[in-house]
């Protein structure tokens, strides 16, 4: 067994993965009777497509030639992954200015050719306009410090 | 004529200076929070709200009614030059608007925007003078039943939209109307798909899944293929459009327009459904519709008409029926109440003068955002030439804050996370995004709709058969899939008889 | 004035930029020495823009501010019908810096959800309740009833007919259909909806019959007929509808439905901050301003003690409690 169409392979994983998740949630939920559709109907009859268009598109992938899959490469997307990650964890007690500079920093590193002095910069310059833009101008409901 | 009078009152009233100030502002502020993320028109209108009840009503109503439609115009200018829709009606500007925009074009991108919405809106104002009354009863006319079928057809719109594969394509609507499910059940109170997680009680948060896919996944992929000195765009092309631009989008935004007027009468969707529909439309009736995707014009101007012109009209059920056709206009009639002014039909015989200068300020405050807009594009488009590398932090950061801050949740931003992992997998395997994001804003209602309809008439089916309208958008479907299909089956049969 | 405020905002936003850190240095220390209340106060509403919570808790802040004499600060915290908002608040810090406004969601969701982050009765405690507000019973303009008892009797004559909607499974609308169906032995079907305007269009086409709606919901139909108005839910006749007769006068005996609201604090607040908030909240509910602030929305004012409140609360608890348990809302 060859993989013709990778593209089309790892999208049908991708999608089977994803029908195989609602299925399991759904099932947990009641079908309803009569003219009383329960929550677990529509989401399960969309599992079942969802499964069938993946299964379709992986056992095709088999059969028809398609595009290869650009190698993936790890660095760019984790960094973004990770900064966005620690902005969340930051924001609620730490304030804006510290999450906010933290974030941009972070994913200056997701690129190749990054200057760190640039980095530091870019990364003030940003945080003080969005306080300046969201905590002072919009009045959003954000800390601008750490609060305890 | 009466409706002339009519209009020659409201422009009176609309053009008296306090109103005109307050139309500048509301316009004003409505575009700087559409290019803001993070903060949408609702909330705006809400901070302006307590403000506003120390206003003449007429000139607090200019006002919000200028926020919303002058968001309108903002969302677009993000979803073309750093492909973040900030609302679900510029998704569809970001597909052949930011791939113009890195073509060099995003000026001509964004005044074609300007000018189409502009244009739009004129028309718009006019369909709300003559037509409201009639408009309104038609929008009367939509029971559950009626919405399922509109909303089926739009999903099956949805597929067309697509330029790979046809299976992809509705895999992934299927799989945003699953997302989209996520959440507290209107119809049994049950948290489906939160998985213990308080923080999803509400379901996905829209502005975190679009700024992961289009947003922040799209960031992941620059930076594997280009140096960060290259500005978002290589080279800047010319600001306007030119004259043959403009020429050949002229149908394309009377389609656009005309859609966008009617579909925005319906409340709960239908201005949403306008520029997606109008999207489909000018794919199918281009003579090369390979064009759509890789920064067609008339891709930018169809969808950009008809989600202005669906703005003007969504006033028709709020300030003829006092049916809000979204949480705007919920807060609009709100505000309205509290100047002891009820909303419905007598609105247009107790106030006219608020009626009509409401109706008179919204083209006003369109002139006023083109005049606005355009000489901002000049301004827009050295922003896209900053160096890559000192972009995407910025595009990072912001989407962080504007995730954040519409509801101060961290569930939100972790969320965000997850979808910057999928949209990056997406990319990569050709599946696109603007589906799924269809599916997920229509995906909920389509099943609110559906079991309602279900369980008023018994659970009895054929009560999609029962009205005219129903049956009119299920044909259109069926049309559709055959149509979309039909291209699938021949391609097939070459393949095969190829081999 | 706007135009002013705006852009005031905008010019003085760098600024204050520049010697706001600190501004807030000098703030955070100075706050714990001084008598309470010597920082902004936070009214958490915990609902999004534009409801009746968000009017009422805004027009409670604002006068609020006068009373307390310090600033009260009013902040959406929407999320999982109160919840999240409330959640917030329960977690706080007691000193009286943090406080919530909630309607009847706050003693239904105990009951009604399979679980909870906090618990009502020992992390919340209230403050003052601050208002009240009838239901009013409308009908689709079709039905051929124009009071309570005729609803009934129409309904008896035509079991299994009649929908009745609401603004979503454990909304004081629905909650308020179940006791009525409870109380007279009446079989309708109850459809939810979002919010109760987005039933109205189906109302006015006869697609449901009936729903216990707030006064600020039914309004803009009301006022011109396109749906009909039987009944109000006080036991009082309310001043939006006085030719209406309260469910209770068409012989529903004690059938009460209140949409009620009242401002709540985390538990083990000491005493002279839970005083000092109660006198001014009190006080400021007898502002002839907002009492016709409220009445726009038909919400009367009513200030109680934090005791009087505790009670109150407890009855609207076990009042709801079993009209859940008895109509079996949680098996769908």
């Amino acid at each position: 067994m060859t993989i013709r169409a990778p593209k089309d392979f790892w999208s049908g994983l991708m999608f089977l993965t994803f029908a195989a998740v609602g299925l399991m949630a759904a099932s947990g939920y009641s079908m309803g009777r009569g003219g009383r559709m329960g929550p677990g109907y529509f989401p399960l009859m969309l599992s079942i497509v969802l499964g069938v268009l993946g299964a379709i598109l992986l056992l095709r992938s088999l059969v028809l030639t398609g595009e290869k899959v650009e190698p993936i490469q790890l660095r760019p997307l984790l960094t973004l992954v990770a900064s966005v990650l620690i902005f969340g964890a930051m924001i609620p007690t730490l304030g804006l200015v510290i999450s906010l500079s933290t974030v941009t920093l972070i994913a200056a590193f997701a690129g190749r050719d990054t200057r760190p002095k640039e980095a530091v910069m870019l990364s003030i310059v940003l945080t003080l306009l969005s306080v300046g833009i969201f905590v002072y101008a919009l009045r959003l409901p954000l800390s601008v410090w750490p609060v305890f | 004529m009466e409706v002339f009078s009519n209009i020659a009152l409201g422009f009176g009233v609309a053009a008296t200076f306090q109103n005109i100030l307050y139309c500048a502002l509301g316009a004003l502020l409505g575009t700087v929070v559409g290019v803001l993320p993070g903060i949408g028109p609702v909330t705006t209108v809400a901070m302006l709200l307590p403000i506003s009840f120390t206003l003449e009503p007429t000139s607090a109503l200019i006002m919000m009614a200028g926020i919303y439609y002058g968001a309108q115009y903002g969302g677009s200018t993000t979803a073309i030059l750093i492909n973040i829709p900030g609302e679900a009606s510029s998704v569809i500007t970001s597909l052949d608007g930011h791939k113009m925009a890195r073509m060099g074009r995003a000026g001509p991108a964004l005044g074609i925007a300007a000018l189409g919405s502009f244009f739009a809106g004129c028309v718009a104002t006019f369909v709300v003078s003559f037509g409201a009354p009639p408009l309104a009863r038609m929008a009367l006319q939509f029971g559950p039943a009626e919405y399922f079928s509109l909303m089926l057809c739009g999903l099956i719109a949805a597929i067309v939209l697509a330029r790979g594969s046809i299976i992809k394509a509705i895999a992934m609507v299927v799989l945003g109307l699953l997302f989209g499910l996520a959440g507290s059940d209107v119809n049994s109170g049950i948290r489906r798909f939160t998985f213990g997680f308080q923080g999803l009680a509400d379901g996905i948060e829209f502005v975190a899944l679009s700024m992961a896919v289009y947003g922040i996944a799209e960031v992941a992929i620059n930076l594997e293929r280009k140096a960060g000195d290259v500005g978002v765009v290589g080279q800047v092309g010319r600001v306007f459009p030119s004259w043959a631009d403009i020429r050949h989008c002229i149908p394309s935004v009377l389609r656009g327009t005309s859609l966008g007027s009617v579909l925005g009468v319906l409340p709960g969707g239908g201005a949403l459904l306008a520029s997606f529909a109008a999207y489909t439309l000018e794919k199918k009736v281009a003579s090369h519709p390979r064009t759509f995707g890789e920064g067609d014009i008339r891709g930018v101007a169809a969808p950009e008409s008809a989600n202005n012109a669906g703005a003007q009209t969504s006033f028709i059920p709020m300030l003829t029926l006092g049916i809000p056709s979204n949480p705007t206009m919920a807060l609009m009639i709100g505000a309205l109440m509290v100047h002891g002014i009820t909303p419905g039909p007598r609105v247009m015989t107790d106030r006219p003068d608020l009626f009509w200068g409401v109706v008179a300020s919204m083209w006003i405050g369109n002139l006023m955002l083109v005049v606005l807009n355009l000489p901002m594009i000049g301004l827009w488009i050295r922003l896209v030439r900053m160096p890559y590398r000192m972009m995407f932090p910025a595009i990072v950061g912001f989407c962080c804050i504007g995730t954040y801050t519409i509801n101060s949740n961290v569930t939100d931003v972790a969320v965000m996370a997850f979808f910057v992992v999928f949209g990056y997998l997406c990319l990569k395997l050709d599946c696109e995004p603007a589906p799924l994001i269809l599916g997920f804003v229509l995906g909920p209602m389509m099943e609110e709709y559906l079991r309602r309809a279900l369980l008023i008439s018994r659970g009895d089916p054929m009560v999609f058969l029962s009205s005219p309208i129903s049956v009119g958008f299920l044909v259109a479907s069926a049309l559709l899939l055959l149509v979309v299909a039909m291209p699938m089956i021949r391609a097939r049969r070459e393949e095969a008889l190829a081999e | 004035m706007v135009v002013g405020r705006v852009m005031r905002s905008l010019i003085v936003a760098p600024v204050m930029l520049a010697v706001a850190g600190a501004a807030s240095i000098a703030a955070a220390s100075g706050a714990a020495a001084q008598a309470y209340p010597s920082k902004p106060v936070r009214l958490v509403l915990p609902y999004s823009p534009g409801g009746i919570i968000d009017y009422v808790g805004r027009t409670v802040a604002q006068h609020l501010s006068t009373t307390l004499g310090q600033s009260v600060v009013a902040e959406n915290r929407p999320g999982a019908g109160g919840i999240t908002g409330t959640d917030t608040v329960a977690r706080s810090a007691p000193d009286g810096y943090t406080i919530v406004i909630m309607d009847p969601a706050i003693v239904i969701n105990p009951t009604l959800q399979p679980s909870m982050p906090y618990d009502l009765f020992k992390q919340l405690e209230v403050v003052s309740m601050i208002s009240s507000s009838p239901e009013v019973v409308v009908v689709a303009p079709e039905l051929p009833v124009k009071t309570m008892s005729e609803l009934v009797a129409y309904a008896k004559a035509n079991p299994g007919k009649l929908n009745f909607a609401s603004a979503g499974i454990g909304t004081t609308p629905h909650l308020a259909g179940e006791l009525f169906k409870q109380r007279t032995g009446v079989d309708a079907t109850h459809v939810p909806y979002k919010s109760i305007g987005q039933s109205y269009p189906d109302m006015m086409s006869n697609k449901v019959q009936f729903a216990f709606s707030s006064i600020a919901g039914a309004l803009p139909f009301t006022t011109d007929n396109r749906v009909r108005a039987i009944a109000t839910t006080g036991l009082k006749r309310s001043e939006v509808y006085p030719d209406l007769q309260t469910v209770d006068e068409s012989g529903l005996k004690g059938f009460e439905v209140d949409l009620w609201l009242g401002i709540f604090a985390p538990a083990g607040m000491p005493a002279d901050v839970m005083s000092k908030l109660n006198e001014a909240m009190n006080k400021a509910l007898k502002e002839p301003d907002l009492i016709k602030a409220f009445a726009k929305v038909g919400v009367t004012p009513r200030g109680t003690s934090p005791k009087d409140g505790a009670v109150f609360l407890k009855a609207e608890f076990d009042k709801w409690k079993k009209v859940i348990e008895d109509g079996k809302i949680k098996d769908n």
